[in-house]
């Protein structure tokens, strides 16, 4: 298996993402000077040929190349370049030399992704299958396909794994087409799980106790959710629910409030607020010994913890100071430093899986709550979104590039995708009355 | 070659954490056995029912796990991923890979929905029928106000006339900030009535409290004159368990 660890490669994670925002700190002017600190050209030039329905459904072809290219484009790995534009003819696909790579590497196109799709050979059942290529211009071949088959319903997620394929080819990290996000839903005048694709499809509901579950987690394993739960009007708790059997319990169920569990990178650690000792304060379950540590003592509410991707770290809101600031400690409770200092409320910290940036809600000198994002040194500090809405929750795609949010911006509660850099801010909930409090799963 | 979905949710997300971090996932790690066997120990923990369902109880910081945290607790610990997220990789003779949806996720399994909302309901008329009254509070406050306080003088007077009753007090915020430091800005509310009623001679053992943050608005319109009416501590006569 080969994979390339190139400059251009960590550049596109790390660099393009930083470069944007320090040009938002220093400028305050946005899209025109990001533009021009976040070229384009780093981004990998990718151009989909087309996906040619060769039987079964007349969909097909179609949607698996509408989902590749969806998937492609938020990948922010590719820029997705527009083949007619320089001339080469979608759809028109042959499986031996091209002579469309010459033109793609005479354009600057570096990859070229086409396939087929139609009902599985042979297949009485309803299976269907699709082949995807691709041509690599720096080393100017087929360097090689996939082949997935697979019952209809599963078309979108074909295209996802070609997706996240490509990426893993590129960058040798596992991609995002294929994470999850658990949601909130109101059904009634209760508040159930869900979780959809990372795209918004296929949404699923997970509970259905008729009354409120809350701001869910991901084990790291991607197996279980962990969440604030009430067992009844009386009493809330942390459950735990297993996403293939669901299967439910209640994991930690003290007096008074029990929220905001988070479960460490290694997942042997459940952090917790809970005030069962008079206070919201932080805690910090040992999964496998079942040992209890507390690990904040303030008089005031400390909680929403998100842990470091380091797991020796962790950030946390308290309103020790008055309102809501967001803090850092050690995963031993030790060294406690307030990280924000701009703003009266500043709250649901949610640190990068890179590492680099902390997102918080921040509520503005215009009492509107945005998105902000602020390094773990607190040295550097941007607004991501603006306008109006209440925003909440932020939580980060496992590449560290897109948040998921959820916004009033169109009245009631929906969840939006954006990019680290402020970019492409994409609605991806469209039913339901008030979906909130999204949780992006890890990588799978 | 076969590779189905829940095949290749089991190699992920370690390797991509030794991939962007390294230095971390070094804990120690059970064995597939172990967590067939604390899976098979979850059935037992039914919501609301055994595990953790003891809510009395001292919990030592620091210490074992009391009445309050579940033994039911699977391996979350990541073991064994390679980081490839279950990609095999382009291949220029690419064998057939099987994409199953749906084993990710169970099939829901409905129960006892809206016996909450009724008990609410009921908990709720028998308020009306008290004639209990709300405490209402300020943008981001918990303090309770000079009409607060005449609310509460007047719940208060109904509680030592009926010495029967338990009473509930539910916190509740407008839809501004977040969904998790409401909860404790509701709990601060509710405690504030709560204690101010046992101000006024209340025993504390008949006031719960409870918070809601901002999960069950009385109001849902966008607008200042609803999100007065959601900055309260709600008054209830408690019913049931």
């Amino acid at each position: 298996m080969t994979f390339r660890m190139t400059f251009r490669t960590w550049c596109l994670g790390g660099c393009v993402v930083l470069a944007g925002l320090i040009g938002i700190i220093e400028s305050r002017a946005t899209d025109v000077f990001l533009e021009a600190t976040r070229p384009d050209f780093q981004k990998i030039p990718l151009g989909v040929i087309g996906i040619q329905n060769t039987s079964g459904p007349e969909w097909l072809g179609g949607r698996l190349e509408e989902v590749l290219k969806a998937d492609i484009r938020r990948s922010l790995v590719f820029s997705l370049v527009d083949l007619p534009s320089i001339g080469i003819k979608v759809r028109d696909v042959g499986t031996g030399p091209h002579p469309a790579f010459k033109q793609a590497k005479e354009n600057g196109v570096s990859v070229l992704v086409w396939g087929k799709a139609g009902a599985k050979d042979g297949s009485k059942d309803a299976d269907v299958s699709m082949d995807g290529f691709v041509y690599d211009g720096e080393s100017d071949e087929i360097v090689g396909g996939k082949r997935y088959v697979g019952s209809s319903s599963v078309v979108r997620l074909m295209a996802h794994r070609f997706a996240d394929e490509l990426v893993f080819r590129y960058t040798g990290e596992p991609g995002i087409a294929r994470t999850k996000i658990a949601y909130v839903s109101e059904q009634g005048s209760a508040r159930e799980l869900f979780v959809m694709d990372y795209d918004g499809y296929e949404p699923r509901q997970l509970t259905s106790d008729g009354f409120l579950n809350l701001m869910p987690r991901w084990s790291p394993d991607r197996r279980f959710l962990v969440f604030t739960a009430y067992r009844n009007r009386n009493t809330q708790d942390i459950d735990m629910i297993e996403l293939a059997t669901g299967k439910r319990w209640t994991i930690v169920s003290l007096p008074g409030l029990n929220i905001t569990p988070a479960l460490s990178p290694d997942g042997n650690f459940l952090a917790f607020a809970s005030s069962h000792e008079g206070n919201s304060e932080l805690y910090k379950l040992d999964t496998r010994t079942k040992a209890m540590q507390r690990m904040t003592t303030h008089a005031s509410g400390d909680l929403s913890p998100s842990w470091a991707p380091s797991g020796r770290e962790l950030a946390f809101a308290s309103d020790r100071s008055g309102g809501p600031q967001i803090f850092l400690m050690s995963a031993d409770g030790t060294n406690v430093r307030r990280l924000t200092f701009e703003g009266d409320y500043n709250a649901a910290p949610a640190w990068s899986p890179r590492g680099n940036w902390i997102a918080y809600v921040c509520r503005t000198p215009k009492k509107e709550y945005k998105l902000c994002l602020i390094t773990p040194d607190g040295q550097k500090r941007v607004q991501l979104t603006a306008g109006p809405g209440v925003e909440d929750s932020p939580s980060w795609s496992p590449d560290g590039r897109h948040l998921v949010f959820s916004s009033t911006i169109d009245g009631k509660s929906q969840l939006y995708m954006i990019n680290a850099d402020g970019k492409d801010l994409e609605r991806v909930t469209f039913t339901g009355a008030h979906n909130s409090a999204p949780a992006w799963s890890p990588a799978s | 070659m076969r590779a189905t979905l829940s095949q290749w949710s089991i190699p992920m997300l370690a390797g991509l954490l030794l991939v962007t971090v390294p230095g971390c996932s070094k804990k120690s790690v059970q064995s597939g056995g172990d967590t067939q066997s604390s899976q098979a120990g979850m059935g037992k923990g039914a919501p609301g029912s055994g595990g953790a369902g003891d809510l009395s109880g001292p919990i030592g910081s620091g210490g074992a796990a009391g009445g309050g945290v579940s033994s039911n607790f699977p391996d979350t610990s990541l073991a064994g991923r390679d980081g490839s997220g279950g990609l095999r990789g382009l291949d220029k003779n690419p064998g057939e890979e099987r994409v199953n949806g749906g084993t990710m996720m169970a099939k829901l399994d409905p129960s006892q929905g809206g016996r909450q909302m009724d008990e609410i309901r009921s908990e709720q008329a028998a308020a009306d029928a008290a004639g209990l009254r709300d405490v209402f509070f300020g943008y981001d406050s918990f303090a309770i106000s000079e009409e607060g306080r005449l609310a509460l003088s007047r719940d208060a007077e109904w509680i030592k006339a009926n010495p029967g009753s338990q009473l509930k007090i539910e916190g509740h915020c407008d839809e501004r900030g977040t969904s998790a430091y409401n909860l404790v800005l509701g709990e601060k509310r509710a405690k504030s009535a709560r204690n101010y009623l046992v101000e006024l001679g209340v025993s504390a053992n008949r006031l719960g409290v409870v918070s809601y943050g901002k999960e069950r608005p009385f109001c849902k319109d966008h607008s200042e004159a609803c999100y007065a009416q959601n900055r309260r501590g709600h008054v209830v006569v408690k019913s049931g368990k």
